[in-house]
């Protein structure tokens, strides 16, 4: 009884008793969620595009991240630089190396592959993950290092919200995370839907022989979405990265952003933002209500518990669209 | 009730001694035959002669090992599907092969990807020209849509649409491009009579109106021998003849070809 | 009927032929005794606003009324250029087109005759009425058209030449009497720069008792029959109406009904000519729904098949709905059916329902009403059939003015039309406006008015036993009126019938309950000279196979489902119910159903079953299911047949089946309480 009192009652009889630990909480999920969002963004963007399940997306952020603050450095090195124009300078400068990655990967991996099953494509990601961890190494060092995000004017500190008797505290960094991952959304979203690469990458998702046959090129379409999706872990990786720092570890978020996919389905856009959302705010409303129940620990499987029983009750996923087997 | 069309003019496309493998398997060996500008040109034979992989070679979905193709007078060994589609050849599908997901409009206004010609970032804040330009793609798309009586299903996800008018929106994608040459494979294959015969009377508007030229494979002789200017014949892969419809009728290989396909 | 006495209603206050001398106009009506003058008035007044629109290109195209005149006065000229004299008769064939009813008034500004012919008529159909029309000329829509007159053309020696407007696919016809309607109106412009002012002059020497139109009716029996109407009949008609709604130039139509039906003409043509409305042209004939949702018209007509149509669908969707979306539609539309109609009508209602159905009206009615194109609507109107109380109630209680009207083609549409706050389904309202209604001893409605026809073309015979010679109008219809003064329609004078019993049989009443139920589709009453009522009845593939799908029930066909024991139930307890009600009423209870068969296949027009407008041709079927007539009342429990029937592609074959026979429970005549 003590149990499921502790489970079912206690954790709501507290949220009512302090509203604004409450607001809190949904707060930094909401956050986590932009961001869980952006990755899923990344995999359903390439996933739409080509039937496959980008394993290296998680390793994308990093690469991406480390390539920025390593740039900047060198661009520092180079005498007397304004810290803010070399910053800039540098992300342009990744923003370049991302493309160049994006043809890279279309020519030497989709190109060869092309035609063969999607496992082949699969396993293709995971040896890409590899090179690049180890090119990676290779030129950053494998030791964690330090965002830049005071020189690309993303503001410290923090802003207190009194309210329900207490207050809520909002890090301007989250804020400024929560605008930008919306921005690149909406950017994004306007993008797919109503420019002509938009219809065209619905137009590949769906038929790649009746793609190819109305004149589209699939190549094109390729190193555009992989480039998009590069773009999207820039993002992610500063975003990221300006919580804690830049290093191989953070590759693993992309298995936090599994279960997003498993909920909004591979190939929806609008589903792995909303179920980006709601993996973040189900993640730190369980891991603070219920988290010490369970003696903590519990944020690593959590967001696959809370997937698994939405599907419990949706299994269609949240936007209808089939979930394909190809993983 | 067409009284007389245009006259077919010069060689459109001319196909040479086109030989297909996969593995060990002929495909094709050996096939020439010539299409004319404004034909409506067939081509038949029992299932497995190789009709759909002709088809896949003139679009660039097979690069054949042996033989050229040229047309509007040049010659390619090899050329992508979507360099083809540019050079102004469209087609339709066997097995329908729309963007299912996607409207009738949307699925046409994909056909017209070649045509649009607009800047990236004009084209997403819909800006001047770019808006301008999608305005005329749609007019154009509409002009399709009333062309093939289709108004009613414009705004329909085509994957919920019966067969024979999912048929009709590929046709009407194919044209978005404005082809030259249109390549249409078993147009009117699993559709019902009056289907069957709103479908020739497209084809034959199409042939008529746009002055385009016509490459299809069909299974219902009746339609084949009443709307084609020449037929070419294939059976396992070889030409076995071609001709006016009358001279194909006539032929002892067609009639064999034939026979010994249905016992 | 024991009624004795001769009744005679007349609408209080409205002199007797109202507007007989034409000298009286309504406000906002503009002044013109034919088309073509109403047409110069319109282009004085408001020439540079929107007189007509059609979708095409996915876009709403609109002309102005003096585009409409520069059109209909080239199209007048070139007719000129190729002959067309006064009298001349000129046969329309389309959907609705602009081009088809500028012609009207091209036709009429030379003193022409235009006769519209059904569009989807079948070629012998068609070669009648335009051989007898004697039709010189004729204006089509399009290639189908041109194929359908080119394969009758040598039975029709009098029709020199055909204008077609849509020039796809006619390029290679080389047929010298064939021509664009392009190359028309380019002969009229060139005729026009000799002879300016010929089109004005010819229009101007029309009078009003000038005939307008021939409206050829789909005659339950017999050929068609060519109904003569004259400017002054559709003009005179068309104002009194028009005053009666209010109706002005703010007005929306969609014109999407038959234009030779002359319901179309008078609403489309008529009216709009009269008030100035704008008129609008769907895209096409499938894109009428659509259409009809981005216009949101404010004046609408539609037959009660089409209403019913609708509340199946959104009963339909409202079943596929998720459950929340399920109980808020079902609980507000409780509230309608109770705070509706009053509120409508303009009768008290408790706060408590208005305030629900206020809230109703934000989430759920008004949401409906814009999805159907009902948002703007003002008036409504629907006729031709008895529309089923629910579906007529349903539409009113949403705040939709969906009112019936009574009329025929020979009294140029109406007879009686409903006010907008007196309503009732089971009557058609009182006399209209300038009508004056007898009700006959054999119990037939008769009735004289300012729409009252010319006679009917080259039938003399016909127009003298139909108009009396001072100018009564046999309906053909059995009715009574009611105790405050509305006309109640019960049967075809002619229908109506006696049971050996001597009871009373008035087969139309009891179908149209049956057509009531949304299973059934069509019904087919006998039980004249015969001991006691039995019926064919057909059910509704669409209502009764989601019915059937919701239960698991598999079926391969129509015919499959038809004779499904479960659908027999069904049927049975539609049926039963309409047994309770007729015992209500001490006359029509001896009428009870007491045995019936779900017919194997649907009644269909190209089969001759239905007139083209849907209603049941009675000999054609006594005819040709005789053996199942016999069968219904010589006891047996089934019965083998073998019919013909065309299918979609025009091939005709036959089918086999076994039908069952069943009975239906009969009640007793019950007291009438209070």
């Amino acid at each position: 009884m003590d149990l499921l009192y502790k489970i079912f009652l206690d954790p709501f009889v507290q949220m009512g008793a302090a509203p604004d630990l409450l607001l809190q909480t949904l707060w930094e999920g909401l956050v986590g969620g932009v961001l869980y969002a952006l990755i899923a963004l990344g995999f359903v963007l390439i996933f739409k595009a080509s039937g496959v399940f980008n394993f290296a997306q998680g390793i994308m952020v990093v690469f991406a991240g480390l390539t920025l603050v390593g740039l900047f450095g060198v661009i520092s090195g180079l005498g007397n630089v304004n810290e803010h124009v070399a910053a800039f300078a540098a992300l342009g400068l990744t923003v370049g190396v991302m493309f160049v990655l994006a043809v890279g990967i279309e020519r030497l991996v989709l190109r060869p592959l092309v035609n063969q099953p999607d496992i082949i494509l699969f396993m293709a990601t995971f040896g890409l993950t590899y090179v690049l961890i180890g090119v990676g190494e290779l030129i950053f060092g494998g030791e964690p290092k330090v965002m830049i995000t005071g020189e690309l004017f993303l503001p410290r500190g923090s802003t207190d919200w009194e309210v329900f008797g207490g207050f809520v505290s909002f890090q301007h960094i989250d804020l400024a995370a929560a605008i930008i991952a919306s921005l690149m959304v909406a950017g994004l979203a306007v993008f797919f839907s109503k420019t002509r690469i938009g219809r065209a990458l619905r137009a590949v998702a769906d038929s790649h022989k009746a793609a190819l046959s109305v004149g589209i090129s699939l190549e094109q379409i390729w190193v555009i979405v992989w480039f998009a999706s590069g773009l999207v872990a820039l993002v992610t990786g500063i975003m990221w990265a300006a919580r804690s720092d830049v290093s191989f570890a953070l590759q693993i978020i992309a298995l936090r952003a599994l279960p997003v996919l498993i909920l909004g389905g591979f190939t929806s856009i609008p589903g792995a933002i909303v179920g980006g959302l709601i993996i973040g705010v189900g993640e730190k409303l369980g891991e603070f209500y219920w988290g010490p129940l369970l003696g903590g620990g519990i944020e690593s499987w959590l967001a696959y518990f809370i997937a698994l029983v939405f599907l419990l009750f949706r299994p269609q996923g949240l936007f209808g669209e089939k979930i394909i087997e190809r993983v | 009730m067409s009284a007389k069309r245009r006259p077919p003019g010069e060689v459109l496309l001319k196909v040479e001694n086109i030989s297909l493998s996969f593995g060990g398997v002929r495909a094709l060996s050996d096939i020439s035959f010539e299409i004319r500008r404004h034909e409506v040109f067939s081509i038949i034979g029992p299932n497995g002669a190789g009709k759909s992989s002709m088809l896949n070679c003139i679009n660039g979905f097979y690069h054949p090992q042996g033989g050229s193709i040229t047309y509007k007078g040049r010659t390619r060994r090899q050329m992508r599907p979507h360099e083809v589609a540019s050079q102004g050849i469209a087609r339709t599908f066997q097995n329908i092969a729309l963007f299912r997901g996607m409207s009738t409009l949307d699925n046409i206004m994909t056909g017209r990807s070649l045509k649009m010609r607009a800047g990236l970032l004009a084209q997403a804040i819909r800006f001047g020209p770019a808006l301008k330009e999608e305005l005329e793609h749609r007019e154009f798309c509409e002009r399709i849509i009333d062309f093939l009586e289709i108004e009613s299903i414009r705004k329909v996800p085509v994957g919920r649409l019966p067969y024979g008018l999912q048929k009709r929106v590929e046709l009407g994608r194919a044209l978005a491009a404005e082809p030259e040459l249109l390549l249409l494979d078993e147009p009117m294959a699993g559709m019902n009579l009056e289907e069957k015969r709103d479908m020739c009377r497209f084809i034959l508007d199409v042939n008529d109106e746009f002055g385009t030229t016509i490459c299809m494979i069909e299974h219902d002789m009746g339609v084949v021998m009443d709307i084609s200017d020449r037929v070419v014949v294939l059976d396992y892969g070889r030409k076995i003849g071609e001709g006016q419809p009358e001279e194909v009728r006539s032929n002892q290989a067609v009639i064999d070809a034939y026979l010994g396909v249905q016992h | 009927m024991a009624e004795a006495a001769t009744q005679e209603h007349a609408q209080p206050g409205t002199p007797q032929h109202a507007l007989a001398g034409g000298g009286e106009i309504p406000p906002g009506q503009v002044a013109g005794d034919t088309f073509p003058k109403l047409l110069a008035e319109h282009v004085r007044l408001r020439g540079d606003r929107t007189a007509i629109r059609e979708k095409a290109f996915g876009i709403w195209q609109s002309w102005t009324w003096r585009q409409v005149q520069a059109e209909v006065t080239e199209m007048a000229a070139g007719l000129a250029v190729f002959g067309l004299q006064r009298g001349d008769k000129l046969a329309i064939v389309g959907d609705n087109r602009p081009q088809l009813y500028w012609t009207f008034a091209a036709v009429q500004s030379l003193g022409g005759i235009a006769v519209p012919v059904y569009q989807d008529a079948i070629a012998s159909e068609m070669a009648f009425v335009l051989d007898h029309a004697d039709a010189r000329f004729a204006v089509v829509e399009n290639q189908e058209q041109v194929d359908k007159l080119l394969a009758i053309m040598d039975r029709l020696p009098k029709l020199e030449r055909i204008f077609y407007s849509d020039p796809r696919g006619l390029r290679h016809y080389e047929q010298p009497f064939l021509l664009s309607l392009e190359r028309l109106k380019e002969e009229g412009r060139a005729f026009l720069a000799n002879h300016p002012g010929h089109v004005e002059t010819e229009a101007a020497a029309g009078r009003g008792s000038d005939i307008a139109v021939f409206c050829y009716t789909s005659g339950t029996t017999g050929n068609p029959k060519g109904v003569m109407l004259s400017h002054d009949n559709l003009i005179r008609s068309a104002r009194l109406s028009a005053a009666f709604d209010g109706l002005s130039d703010k007005d929306e139509i969609l014109a999407y009904l038959p234009m030779a039906w002359v319901g179309d003409h008078y609403f489309s043509y008529g009216q709009a000519f009269v008030t100035g409305f704008v008129v609008n042209c769907p895209e096409s004939s499938d894109t009428v729904m659509t259409d009809l949702k981005e216009l949101g018209p404010t004046y609408f007509f539609a037959p009660p098949r089409i209403f019913e149509t609708i509340l199946t669908q959104v009963m339909i969707r409202m079943e596929d709905a998720g459950w929340i979306k399920r109980r808020l539609f079902n609980y507000f539309l409780n509230v309608a059916r109770r705070a509706g109609l009053a509120i409508l009508e303009g009768r008290p209602v408790p706060p408590a329902d208005r305030l629900l159905y206020w809230l109703g009206e934000l989430l759920i009615y008004g949401p409906l009403k814009n999805t159907l194109g009902f948002s703007r609507i003002r008036v409504a109107y629907t006729a031709g059939e008895a529309i089923g109380p629910d579906i007529f109630d349903f539409f009113r209680s949403l705040g939709v003015n969906l009112k019936q009207l009574y009329g025929q083609t020979e009294s140029t549409v109406y007879i009686c039309l409903q006010t907008n706050d007196d309503v009732k389904a089971d009557t058609v309202g009182p006399p209209a406006p300038g009508v004056e209604i007898r009700i006959t001893e054999a119990g037939e409605v008769i009735y004289r008015s300012p729409g009252v026809f010319v006679g009917y073309y080259k039938n003399d015979e016909a127009t003298r036993s139909t108009k009396t010679e001072d100018g009564w109008v046999h309906t053909g219809d059995a009715g009574i009126f009611t105790k405050d003064g509305h006309l109640k329609i019960i049967d075809r004078a002619k229908d109506v019938g006696r049971l050996n019993g001597g009871s009373l049989f008035a087969p139309k009443y009891i179908e149209n309950k049956l057509k009531f139920f949304p299973y059934i589709s069509e019904a087919v009453a006998f039980g004249h000279g015969r001991d006691f009522v039995a019926c064919f009845i057909n059910i509704d593939l669409n209502a009764v196979g989601n019915w059937a799908e919701r239960r698991n029930l598999a079926y391969a066909s129509y015919t499959d489902l038809a004779g499904k024991p479960e659908v027999y139930e069904l049927i049975r307890g539609n049926i039963e119910q309409v047994n309770a009600d007729l015992a209500a009423d001490p006359a029509l209870a001896g009428s009870q159903v007491r045995r019936f068969l779900i017919l194997h296949k649907e009644l269909d027009a190209d089969d001759g079953e239905l007139t083209r407008t849907r209603k049941v041709r009675r000999g054609t079927i006594a005819e040709r299911y005789a053996k199942l007539i016999d069968a219904l009342y010589d006891g047996s429990r089934s019965v083998e047949i073998e019919a013909r029937v065309s299918f979609e592609d025009g091939r005709t074959g036959l089918i086999r089946a076994d039908l069952r026979i069943e009975d239906a429970k009969v009640f007793e005549t019950m007291r009438k309480a209070g």
